[in-house]
Parts: structure tokens; sequence; C-alpha cells
């Protein structure tokens, strides 16, 4: 699902993000990305998501090569990813079910179609009663389930979740974490990054990547 | 999905119907003197006055017509008596023709009326001067010459106007469309990371600025017609002997092109705004 061979990144600064990242995910698996800010992991997901590519090495998402020029794969690649944005990145003045729709409307769904995936997500999500509330009344952890049910109302065969538990207490990021583990299906992975490594779920997890001032260790588990 | 003011846009629905109604109005002025124009050159003609002494004698008179309609590139020659010009003048002057009744005698004079080929008036003309028993010839070539200088006027006119209404709209529109980008960044940003394609994104940019050109549009049609209307219904009393073209179809054809000329501006205008902000 994602090959990572010697992957680079360095900013037009000098800076570099990330030195020497190899790493596979293979379908179905549970995947935290963990490590103190500024450590690569936002870096190491943006790769992923084609908003930066590699300044050396080879990465392939999906089986779409991540370098630049490749703009319609990238795009692509981006309808059957489900991101979760640290910063939620919801329209403010529409309600939480256009929010969600807002990710599959320029997918070939029939408006039945459209109308099942939003009620389905927001009953996975425990917000089916908000779905016409405006998303700016929500509190933070209400925001955080509408983004991740947008993410996952269209179905996607990787979901990558940036900082998803935020500045949540112990129980509700907890819950957040779940809900994220419970779409894990054989063909389904999920990667998380997440600075709080005490909530990981050992048992549920395959692998744990540590990382460090853009190096990377790991942890096979499970 | 856009965030979009409601008063910003009425300001500019408005701002856009009154630069096409001025649009509207030059084109119109400009299709109307065509039309005078055309029909004038159409009506190409000479008035031959002859000595009095020649016209009060039935046979030379026949004699002299039919010399007359030899020439060549007269069309057809009739002679038009003194009843027959009264009558004609008191035509043209309408509700004004009792200020004939002042004369107590008929002051108009019998003439020779030609059809000509417009292209042979300088030979006809040189023909009939050499003919006696012509005392004077009257053409309209002034008249035409004139109107061809007006008619130009107003080409060039039109032609300047539709060019800088044409860059007006686009400059005025593809700002608009920047703008409604820039206020909507975050949101277009986010459909990007999301996978939508730029024709998605698009879309409601186009849209936008279709609807601000062709309400502008519908506007400035509406004022025109009515402005039309108006100026037709003043003109036609005072000035009836100038050949208007039929007020529905002047009306009908500047709809027509209004309309079309805000609608391709709108969606041009609203490409060159999006693409823009792409190459930004």
């Amino acid at each position: 699902m994602i090959e990572a061979k010697g992957v680079c990144l360095r900013f037009p600064n000098g800076t570099m993000a990330l030195n020497e990242i190899d790493l596979q995910v293979k379908p179905g698996e549970m995947v935290y990305v963990t490590g103190p800010s500024g450590s690569g992991k936002t870096s190491l997901l943006k790769l992923f998501m084609g908003i930066e590519y590699p300044t050396s090495g080879s990465l392939t998402v999906l089986v779409q090569p991540m370098i630049k020029g490749q703009t319609e794969g990238i795009r692509h690649l981006r309808t059957i990813i489900g991101p979760v944005f640290q910063e939620f990145k919801l329209i403010d003045g529409r309600t939480v079910v256009e929010n969600v729709k807002l990710g599959m409307r320029f997918l070939d769904l029939s408006h039945e179609q459209l109308q099942e995936n939003a009620r389905d997500a927001l009953q996975k999500v425990g917000l089916e009663h908000k779905a016409l509330s405006l998303v700016e009344n929500l509190s933070w952890g209400e925001s955080q389930r509408v983004a991740i049910a947008r993410a996952v109302a269209r179905k996607p065969v990787l979901i990558l979740a940036d900082e998803p538990t935020g500045n949540l207490d112990k129980d509700n990021a907890l819950k957040i974490l779940d809900l994220l583990t419970s779409f894990i299906t054989d063909e389904t992975a999920v990667i998380i990054t997440t600075h709080a490594t005490h909530l990981i779920d050992t048992e549920k997890t395959d692998k744990v990547i540590r990382m460090a001032q853009g190096s990377l260790n790991w942890e096979r588990l499970g | 999905m856009l965030r979009r003011n409601v008063f910003s846009t009425a300001l500019t629905i408005f701002s856009m119907g009154l630069i096409f109604y001025i649009l509207a109005m030059i084109l119109s002025g400009w299709w109307v003197s065509s039309h005078v124009v055309t029909v004038v050159q159409g009506e190409a003609e000479l008035n031959v006055y002859l000595d009095e002494t020649l016209v009060s004698t039935g046979p030379d008179v026949l004699q002299m017509i039919e010399r007359i309609e030899g020439i060549e590139g007269v069309r057809a020659a009739r002679l038009v008596d003194k009843e027959e010009a009264y009558q004609r003048m008191a035509e043209i002057l309408g509700k004004e023709a009792n200020v004939l009744e002042r004369f107590e005698d008929n002051p108009f004079s019998a003439f020779v009326e030609l059809k000509i080929d417009l292209e042979e008036l300088d030979p006809i003309l040189e023909a009939l001067s050499q003919l006696e028993g012509v005392e004077y010839i009257r053409d309209n070539r002034e008249v035409l010459d004139r109107l061809h200088q007006i008619a130009g006027v107003l080409s060039l006119i039109g032609l300047l106007v539709v060019v800088a209404v044409g860059v007006a709209t686009l400059v005025i529109i593809s700002h608009i469309i920047r703008l409604g980008i820039a206020n909507n960044k975050e949101q277009i940003n986010t459909l990007r990371l999301l996978g939508a394609p730029e024709r998605f994104i698009a879309t409601p940019f186009l849209v936008e600025g279709l609807v601000l050109t062709l309400g502008g549009g519908m506007l400035a049609v509406a004022l025109a017609a009515g402005s039309i209307n108006f100026l037709y219904a003043q003109l036609a009393g005072p000035l009836p002997f100038i050949p208007l073209p039929p007020r529905e179809g002047l009306v009908a054809g500047t709809v027509i092109v209004v309309l079309s000329l805000s609608a391709v501006l709108g969606i041009v205008g609203s490409l060159l705004g999006f693409v823009s902000d792409l190459g930004a």
C-alpha cells in the first residue's frame, strides 16, 4: 500500500524534514507514527498525500509514484484516501451533513448513494442527531468526529489522521482513537500521527513508527 | 459553498448594467445610421427642374423625359406636376401642413424625378447639364456624403466602445473572481486535498461571472428597449421622413447582441480570473 525507500525531504530553506525514510504499510495495518513536535510526523503524512514531494528516494502510495508532474494521478489518489486534518478543515456556514458530503460531491455517486454514505458515516461517529447543525456550533471533539465522518464516508482504502487527539482529555482521546481503529478492514489501512504515545493500544496496533529529527525507528507489534 | 456578499453582487450587476447600456445605445445608433444610409442610397434620385415654358407644353415635356430616360444610368423618369409636389410636401409636414395654406398660389414647381444608379451619378449630371431646357438639377449627394461621414464616425465610436466595454468587463470580472478565490482559499485548498478536479472547483466561479454579466446585460437591454421605444415615439412626429429601421427588429437585435456579448465576457473574465490565480 505504501512503499518508501530512502525518502528524504528537504525544505527550500535547507531544513531536512525527513532523512532516509524506509517503510512499508500493508492493507489492513494499523500504524502509529509518534514523536515530539517537529520530528517529521506531519511531513511524512504530507508526502503520503502529495502535498509535499520527496527530494530524493522513491515513494509509492497505492501504486501511485509520488513525484511532481503526476497531477491527475495524485488527484485520483486523494479521492481514495480519507484524510483527517489536524485543523479539521471544515467549512463554516455549512451543516454537519453538508461537510460530510463535501468529500463525495465530485465522485461518481448517485444522489441516493451520497445520502446513504453520509448517513452511515454520521451514525458510526455518533453524530446523526447533529446532521443539520452548523459546524461552528460544535465542540472540539464533535468537530473532530465530523472530520472523521467526512474521511470515512467515501469508503477510503487508506485513512490518514494527523494528531486527531489534539487537545482532548484522555477519555475523549481514547474514544477518537478507538473510532479510527474501528475502520480498519482487510483492505483498509489506518495511519495515525500522535505525540500521545501513552494512548496507543498495542493490542490493536501493527506498527509504531517513532520519529526523531526527521529520522525513524520502528517497532513491529502483534 | 462560496461566500458571497449580496450588496457587492447587486452593485456589480448594476455597474455592469450601465456599461452594457452604453454599449447597447451606441450599437443601436450605429444600426439606425447604417440603415438610413442604406435606404437613402437605394433612393438615390435626381430632381430635374425644367424651363417653365417647356413644362407648360405637354408634348415637349414628354420628349424631354424620353431623352432623359435614354441617358445611361437612369432607371426611370417621370414628371411630378405642381399639384403632386404640393401634396408631397403636405404629407411630409403632417400636422404642420396648414402652413401651406398661407400661400395664395401653389409655390412648388413641377420637376422630372429620376431614379438612378448611384455609381453613374457624375456621368448623368454631365449629360443632363448639356440638355437644353434643363434649368436646375438637385441631387442628394451632399446628404449622402454627410450621412456616410456620420455613419463612419458612429462605426468608429461603436468599435471603440465595444473594445472599451470588453476590456473593462474582463478586468472587472476577473478581478472579482480573484477576490472570490482569495476569500474562499481555505475551502478551495480543502477541496483540492480531498481530490476535487479543477473543473469542480472552477464551476461556481464561472457561474458567478456569468450571473454578474448576464444580470447586467438584462438590466441593460431593459433600459435600452425602453430608451429606443421612447426615442422612436419622439422622432416619429417631428421627423417622419427619416427612414428608421423597424423598432421591433432593432430592439430584438440589440437584445441578442448585448446578452450574447455579456455571456461571453462573463465566462472569459471568470476563466481569466481563475487561471491567473492558478498561475499565481
